[in-house]
């Protein structure tokens, strides 16, 4: 049960998706015209285009590095549906994540479960919404949801992406949910990673690449 | 609603129109043009009058136009000025010989297939179509020229213009010609 992000990359730029465009009106275009001597041959809509266009292309070279397959953790042992809730947090506190992939025996993703998706189900919010309880002595965790299966936690269906998705592809499945992670899948649909939100931020920072 | 969009279309958009050119330019512009033509009709009058061959065509107006009024064009460079003119002139007078007949039929197909080659050869250059109307329109002198008509008026015409250009066209500070050769 994985779902593609919605948005489509081969999709034309709209104004929204379109990284860091800047939105260029007539009288910018007919000002740097008039700066520059001679008669140009354009009109401002064929300026426009081959600026979008252009700028497209700038953006995709100068970060055609970024692709899931690349940036993604490698080493990710997927919790099953059926494992106890006792048996899956001792997974997220080895594994050093926050989020882990439900995938069945074939490796193929069934759905996600975060650190989040369980607090939901003990009653929190968050963290120190919970510790706000266990300071005030409430009861918060009860005995029987140690033993109940992760598939009853786990959001599904679970937004992923493909190994070669790039930069926009990323960039609009990560707008699409609040995750902080993302299952990378290969072409015959297993599990081939996770990718946090985070490596993929750090990867997008200019000044951080190579 | 499909007719709709399709007449929307012809409204135009807001958009586009792009500025006046400042004074000195079209001083640049006026003084270029004067010196082509000039070189062109001098050159014209001094060897060609008497002659059965012509130097000065219509188009070469149009040429001057691109050349001097619009220097950055793609489409005044020298690969479209002088390959729009020849290209044009072979199929003109091409069309004049095998269509003839029927001089509506001939000037058409002339400028059509003009348009479609320089397509195709990346030499648009917009006075070539007038060049293969002329060829296929005569003057009888035009017609009486043949294939000679593309070397004649078709290829040293531009060729003059072309230097006239290049000597010109690099003197203000603001110009320069061309943007590619071929």
């Amino acid at each position: 049960m994985t779902q593609r992000p919605s948005r489509d990359s081969s999709e034309p730029p709209s104004a929204q998706d379109d990284l860091a465009e800047i939105e260029l009106t007539d009288d910018d275009i007919l000002e740097a015209m008039r700066e520059i001597p001679g008669y140009l041959d354009i009109t401002t809509m064929d300026f426009r285009a081959v600026y979008r266009l252009a700028h497209r292309h700038a953006i995709d070279r100068l970060f055609s590095g970024i692709t899931a397959g690349r940036l993604m953790r490698r080493a990710v042992s997927p919790l099953t549906p059926e494992t106890p809730l006792a048996a899956a947090i001792p997974s997220f506190v080895r594994q050093g994540l926050k989020s882990l992939p439900v995938a069945d025996g074939q490796q193929r993703v069934l759905g996600i479960l975060t650190e989040t998706d369980v607090m939901r189900r003990l009653g929190a919010e968050t963290f120190l919404g919970l510790l706000a309880r266990v300071i005030a002595g409430e009861p918060c965790i009860e005995p029987e949801l140690h033993h109940r299966p992760v598939s009853e936690f786990m959001t599904s269906p679970v937004v992923s992406v493909p190994l070669d998705a790039g930069l926009r592809e990323l960039l609009a499945a990560f707008a699409d949910h609040p995750g902080r992670a993302m299952p990378v899948i290969s072409a015959d649909g297993r599990l081939a990673g996770l990718l946090l939100r985070k490596v993929f931020l750090t990867a997008c920072h200019p000044d951080h690449r190579s | 609603m499909r007719l709709a969009s399709y007449l929307r279309k012809m409204r135009g958009s807001v958009h586009g129109r792009p500025p006046r050119v400042s004074l000195s330019e079209v001083l640049w512009s006026w003084t270029g043009a004067f010196l082509g033509i000039a070189a062109v009709a001098w050159l014209n009058q001094r060897f060609f009058i008497g002659s059965d061959l012509t130097l000065a065509i219509g188009s070469l107006g149009a040429s001057a136009v691109l050349v001097f009024g619009a220097v950055r064009s793609p489409l005044a460079q020298p690969r479209n000025l002088v390959g729009g003119h020849v290209l044009s002139a072979l199929v003109g007078v091409t069309c004049w010989q095998w269509l003839g007949g029927e001089p509506w039929l001939a000037q058409s197909v002339a400028v059509a297939t003009a348009i479609a080659l320089m397509h195709l050869t990346r030499t648009l250059h917009p006075p070539g179509g007038a060049t293969a109307l002329i060829a296929v329109i005569g003057s009888d002198q035009v017609h009486a020229m043949g294939y000679l008509f593309v070397l004649f008026p078709a290829t040293l015409g531009p060729l003059v213009l072309l230097v006239v250009a290049l000597l010109f066209n690099n003197l203000p500070a603001a110009r320069r010609y061309p943007e590619f050769w071929l």
